[in-house]
């Protein structure tokens, strides 16, 4: 558990580091992903089935809002609608139009979530997208849910029945725009994963907002059976035609999906909780308090070894934080180190020392060989290990070892760190 | 001399202004009557071009029955109808706004508050 605390440590610090160029990059490239799984699918519209279109539009999407994704994926299916059929294209608007203005006005951020469950719908795996977004989003996800499922219903229809649609005359319009609203209006299997959506994402949210142990755990497990039994029961009434084996898979696939997200927002560890009980003027309040699981990343820190301005060579321990350390050491020991040191920076045997007239190198603690020992020299002007060649202390020209402001190499030592 | 206390603070709010900080300001401007009067309004507007749009929708759909049976209908009895589904949808839908927004304006009040009592404590660190 330790090693995972650690490797999410590390996780984390690399993305708030990296964060600038990885959210354009996954924007860019759930941008391409959803761009071409929508020309894969319908592709009426030859002109912008083109991978230089869906790049540049995807690389739009990379540096606009987040909704600039839904806006685009829009555009596309509306163009590739109307290269179908004026009348299609006209109900796709309204259907857009409808999400938008009724829902979309009120909660711009949740765009995202109505592509990506209609993205994961056209995967065949939606029923990971409730789970996920009972855990990370708010209760209204659900009804972003319910939309993506909506939005991805009427698309699969019209390309169900773009053969129809395609070889009817120009001035069959109302015949056109029947058969869509009507399949439109018999897709209960399109009604009922939208309304069992909802719920369950309603559900997962209501338990992993309670105040119980294990509270993430619980609302995965009884989201994923609420949502389970609810597609077996819809499927006995309305017979559906849903694959259980699928739905079992992705399941699975998502209790791991789930558990991962749980790791990563909420690791926290129930048997170090408190609870503590106070009250002023006004309440008493009994506190329940769950420590997060934390494991402190161990940092490398690079110092610089580098000459004082009086001329005299300075050195200290470079460890990890900073800490400092005297040490005394064989001769063999140093040779060990010295040899690694060497190595790791081959190449660089005399421009050791920067510009500066210093050098600089990862921590000690790496090169050096595992409890070895170095000694600091002092009180000759300079401050050298035992055995150090004169390569790696020089002094500069003109400058006597004495020089070095308090002639006291130790005692820059010290105020180095 | 660093002060990381006052560096954690300045963090935060900056992150705060960034992100949802920049939505709560513009909330924040009005009047919690005032805002809510604007979003009710638009979403008036919202639900009645959505009603329009299915009610289009509908027509062009029966658009056959509707041309057979014109001159049979009871054209007064057929609008109130269209109009009593109008009042329903568009009354529903504003009552769901009004929630909304309301919840909305607490949440970014609260938020605010949070904000402008850091912005006092981070004076306060100055001044010592």
């Amino acid at each position: 558990m330790a090693k995972l605390l650690e490797i999410r440590e590390q996780i984390k610090s690399v993305y708030s580091r990296l964060e600038w160029i990885l959210i354009p990059v996954g924007k860019l490239i759930l941008a391409g992903i959803v761009l071409m799984v929508l020309n894969n699918r319908m592709g009426y519209m030859i002109r912008i089935d083109n991978g230089m279109i869906v790049l540049l539009a995807a690389l739009m999407c990379a540096f606009l809002p987040t909704g600039a994704i839904l806006l685009f994926a829009t555009l596309f299916a509306m163009l590739h609608l109307y290269a179908l059929s004026l009348e299609v294209a006209v109900l796709g608007l309204v259907v857009f139009l409808l999400i938008y203005l009724l829902y979309l006005r009120f909660a711009p951020g949740e765009s995202l979530v109505v592509v990506g469950t209609a993205l994961l719908c056209a995967w065949k795996m939606p029923y990971m997208v409730p789970i996920v977004m009972g855990l990370v989003g708010s209760a209204a996800s659900a009804v972003s849910v319910a939309c993506g499922v909506l939005a991805f219903g009427f698309l699969d229809i019209v390309t169900d029945n773009a053969t129809n649609i395609s070889t009817m005359a120009d001035e069959e319009t109302l015949v056109k725009l029947r058969m869509v609203v009507d399949a439109l209006l018999a897709n209960r299997q399109m009604m009922a994963l939208a309304l069992i959506f909802a719920a369950t994402t309603i559900v997962v949210y209501l338990i992993r907002r309670l105040s119980i142990e294990h509270a993430w755990t619980i609302a995965i497990v009884a989201g994923l059976i609420f949502d389970m039994v609810m597609l077996l029961v819809a499927d006995l009434f309305y017979d559906l035609e849903l694959s259980f084996l699928n739905i079992f898979l992705v399941s699975l696939l998502s209790f791991v999906v789930a558990m991962v997200l749980q790791f990563f927002r909420f690791c926290v560890d129930y048997g170090r909780t408190e609870r503590v009980q106070f009250e002023d003027d006004e309440y008493y309040y009994y506190v329940k308090a769950i420590p997060k699981m934390m494991m402190p990343q161990s940092s490398r820190t690079v110092k610089r070894i580098n000459q004082t301005r009086h001329g005299a060579m300075v050195t200290g321990r470079v460890g990890r934080r900073g800490s400092v350390e005297e040490e005394t050491g064989t001769e063999e020991d140093y040779e060990e180190f010295h040899q690694e040191f060497a190595r790791r920076n081959s190449g660089r045997s005399a421009s050791v020392l920067d510009d500066d007239g210093g050098f600089g190198f990862e921590s000690f603690e790496d090169v050096r060989p595992a409890g070895s020992r170095y000694r600091s020299a002092s009180g000759s002007g300079r401050t050298r290990y035992a055995g150090m060649d004169d390569d790696y202390t020089s002094r500069p020209e003109g400058r006597d070892a004495d020089d070095a402001g308090d002639g006291d190499g130790a005692g820059d030592y010290e105020e180095l760190f | 001399m660093l002060n990381e206390e006052r560096i954690a603070l300045m963090t935060r709010m900056a992150s705060y202004e960034a992100g949802e900080g920049k939505r709560n300001m513009q909330i924040g401007r009005f009047f919690r009557g005032d805002y809510v009067a604007i979003q009710v309004l638009k979403s008036f507007v919202s639900a009645t071009i959505s009603f329009l749009m299915i009610f289009a929708i509908y027509v062009y759909y029966n658009l056959e029955s509707f041309m057979e049976e014109l001159y049979e209908i009871d054209l007064l009895a057929f609008a109130r109808d269209i109009l009593t589904k109008y009042a329903w949808f568009v009354g529903v839908y504003i009552v769901i706004a009004y929630i909304v927004c309301t919840v909305k304006y607490a949440h970014s009040r609260r938020n605010l508050h949070a904000y402008y009592n850091n912005l006092k404590k981070l004076g306060h660190m100055y001044q010592k």
